[in-house]
């Protein structure tokens, strides 16, 4: 168990993450980051399915609030965030495995650190156990 | 590093129906505001980088409209219609032109020529202010070989009469000397067609297959009370506003030229302002006079910019609303007074036709007085070309441009309608397009009016204030300097992500353009799947996830393509799948990442 480190799926916003970085260079580095136009594309069901395929967390990077492309994607989001946080802990699921951060940050030196920040924080979690909390019904 | 793209799969397009976003439907000459709205929001935080990003979006501007430096000082005409407006004052475009003008002068002496095969006619342009040298700048752009023929000896006409404190000089030189540089303009100077035997005849036999007349307003319209003419504009320390500016533009009077001087300037509309404020700069004590209310909204509203008479105010300048002249007083040849009657009306149902109250009369003294009520085209020059018609008004499609008494000769700018500085641009892209036609044989009509349509506001939940203009206080700004303060890069880039992005995603491409998607997403609906439940319409921000009728009574959702964004919202809000995003590879990203956990 000394050598667990969560595993992390990580959205990121290209309008507000990391737009001036060459793209390959984060991707090529972490395969667990999915770019999105916008954070407010993300749906429930990726982060749910995330983890229900072996995630232990799923980090939303979103631009500032006020500060979307798209008007409101951010908050959306945000609100969505907030819910599934809800549902997971009815079902025995730790709510700090979903986790989204408002932010701007062109040249993505922190999409990174804010992932590793996410996985020493749940790491003490220990691995997800879905099987107990029967995802699949 | 910041790199934005402009040809290929990153050009702009014209769409079918031409929904655009308010701004640019009111620009004159559509320039892309929201394209470079979106790209300065994603400038660099680094200043040095984001030189780099300025240059390019400058380069982006330079190509559709030469002049952006100029604008960037003197229009704003876009902000008028800016959607945001409404919700806390419009996004402040022209000070974002001016932040990228402001970087992109320095370096335009650098700009190379554009590479351009001139192997088409010789067209003469006769006048080199901005709608002249935008027809000369199209035109070199198509291959024409363009000589511009300029009365003066320097570019720009009346943009000389705008103030050195609202335009400096050297944004002014270095935007019309480059231009003829880059785009290989031939320009002969002081050369007045009418002087001698250079007529428009001579220029045809001369080779010139087509002229764009384009002479401005160079004559000042004097001051009429009913229908005669004013007595006494002849006394000395009367002089003509347009006249002022020329000579205050030439350095031809001194910085202290009205220092103990009282000075009255008859006109309620921007030059008159230009004029009283650039009067009180060389230390005179200046008071206005104006037939029209102060009320702007009003039929006889004064048309100066609030922002003129907000810097007068503050300027310590004396504003008279609705007063007419009615008599010029002078002694021994020297202008003394004016005695000036309340004008009760400016305008009727017919048009401009001022009444007044003879009972309510004040006098206004001073040693000068400067009309400043507007100025017209020379007609004489323009009736021996022949150019009128029998009523004495210019013979000239409004359209196209062309004389309709001369197929070879197109007219606009100022001569044809006074106008802002871009409005004088739009006629001289239209005249270079008509040329184009007129050239090469086309119909010169087909499909020329193109009825925009501007797209309504978005819906939003984070509405933020304007930021406010930074003036030089009234007491320090007593000289030819400019007095408004520009944005910095960090102020930039926040005003910039304050814009909406009203328009469509077609005429925009920023993102593509800066690399962040390979193409435009859109959605589609599977009706199959579609219980017609309208929850996209209820979170579609732009109005374009809509419903409609089907056989069997029943609605199913659908997208309006031009107004659509692909935001994703109503993809991930659908209960039923029925939404997909097509072009954004969104899931097979996210699969890859899935499969490498």
């Amino acid at each position: 168990m000394d050598e667990y480190s969560p595993k992390i799926i990580c959205f990121k916003c290209n309008f507000g993450w990391g737009y001036l970085d060459d793209k390959k260079e984060i991707n090529a580095v972490m395969k667990s980051t999915v770019p999105v136009t916008c954070s407010g594309k993300v749906d429930s069901t990726h982060i749910l399915t995330a983890l229900k395929e072996g995630a232990d967390g799923v980090l939303v990077l979103g631009c500032s609030q006020g500060e979307c492309h798209f008007q409101d994607g951010n908050y959306q989001t945000g609100k969505k965030i907030l819910l599934i946080k809800k549902v997971l802990t009815s079902f025995g699921i730790e709510p700090e495995r979903v986790r989204m951060v408002f932010s701007v940050d062109p040249d993505g030196i922190k999409v990174p650190l804010e992932i590793e920040e996410m996985r020493n924080e749940i790491s003490s979690l220990g691995p997800i156990n879905i099987g107990k909390c029967a995802m699949a019904s | 590093m910041w790199k934005t793209e402009c040809g290929g799969r990153t050009r702009v397009e014209q769409a079918v129906k031409q929904f655009l976003p308010p701004c640019q439907v009111q620009c004159p000459i559509n320039e892309d505001i929201q394209r470079t709205n979106v790209l300065i929001s994603m400038l660099p935080e680094d200043p040095n980088t984001a030189q780099e990003g300025v240059q390019q979006i400058g380069d982006y501007l330079y190509e559709r409209n030469p002049l952006f430096t100029v604008c960037g000082y003197v229009c704003g005409l876009c902000e008028l219609e800016c959607n945001y407006s409404s919700q806390g004052g419009a996004i402040r475009r022209r000070l974002l032109k001016r932040f990228i003008s402001d970087t992109y002068t320095y370096n335009l002496d650098e700009k190379e020529e554009f590479n351009i095969v001139k192997n088409k006619e010789n067209v003469a342009v006769i006048g080199g202010g901005p709608a002249g040298l935008m027809c000369a700048f199209d035109l070199s752009k198509r291959g024409y070989r363009v000589t511009v023929y300029e009365a003066t000896a320097r570019l720009g006409g009346a943009l000389w009469l705008i103030p050195q404190y609202r335009l400096p000089e050297k944004v002014l030189t270095s935007a019309l000397e480059n231009l003829v540089r880059i785009a290989g303009i031939d320009v002969k100077y002081n050369t007045r067609i009418g002087d001698g035997k250079l007529t428009l005849d001579k220029l045809k036999n001369e080779g010139y297959k087509a002229i764009f007349m384009c002479r401005g307003t160079p004559t000042p319209r004097v001051l009429t009370f009913g229908k005669e003419q004013l007595e006494g504009q002849d006394l000395s320390g009367v002089m003509y506003g347009h006249d002022f500016l020329y000579e205050v533009s030439h350095g031809n009077i001194k910085s202290d030229y009205f220092r103990g001087h009282k000075v009255v300037v008859i006109g309620g509309g921007n030059v008159a302002f230009d004029v009283a404020r650039t009067a009180r700069r060389l230390g005179a004590e200046v008071s206005v006079a104006c037939l029209e209310s102060e009320n702007k909204s009003s039929r006889d509203g004064i048309p100066a910019d609030h922002e003129e008479i907000k810097g007068a105010w503050e300027e310590g300048i004396q504003i008279h609303y609705s007063r007419g002249v009615k008599k010029i007083h002078g002694e021994s040849g020297i202008f003394q007074k004016i005695e000036c009657p309340l004008c009760t009306r400016v305008f009727d149902d017919a048009g401009f036709n001022p009444k007044f109250d003879p009972d309510d009369t004040m006098f206004i003294d001073g040693d000068v007085l400067i009309i400043t009520v507007g100025q017209g085209p020379d007609k004489s020059a323009l009736q021996k070309e022949g150019l009128l018609d029998e009523k004495g008004r210019l013979a000239v499609d409004p359209l196209t441009l062309q004389s309709k008494t001369k197929e070879w000769i197109f007219l606009g700018g100022d001569v044809r309608k006074i106008g802002f500085m871009v409005e004088a641009m739009r006629d001289g892209l239209y005249a270079a397009e008509s040329i184009e036609r007129y050239m090469r044989g086309l119909d010169m009509h087909e499909g020329r009016t193109r009825a925009y349509e501007a797209q309504e506001i978005p819906r939003s939940r984070h509405y933020k204030h304007e930021p406010d203009i930074v003036w030089i206080p009234p007491e320090k700004r007593m000289h030819f300097q400019l007095f408004e303060r520009g944005f910095t890069l960090k102020e930039a880039r926040e005003e910039a992500k304050r814009c909406l992005t009203c328009g469509p995603c077609i005429s925009c491409k920023a993102c593509i353009s800066i690399g962040l998607q390979d193409e435009l997403p859109t959605v589609t609906v599977h009706e199959e799947r579609c219980s017609g439940c309208g929850i996209c319409t209820s979170i579609c921000y732009y109005g374009s996830a809509q419903m409609k009728h089907v056989a069997d009574n029943k609605v199913k959702s659908m997208t309006d393509m031009f107004q659509c964004k692909a935001c994703g919202m109503c993809v991930v809000a659908c209960p039923t799948l029925a939404r997909e995003l097509i072009g954004c590879n969104l899931e097979a990203k996210y699969s890859g990442a899935i499969a490498a956990l």
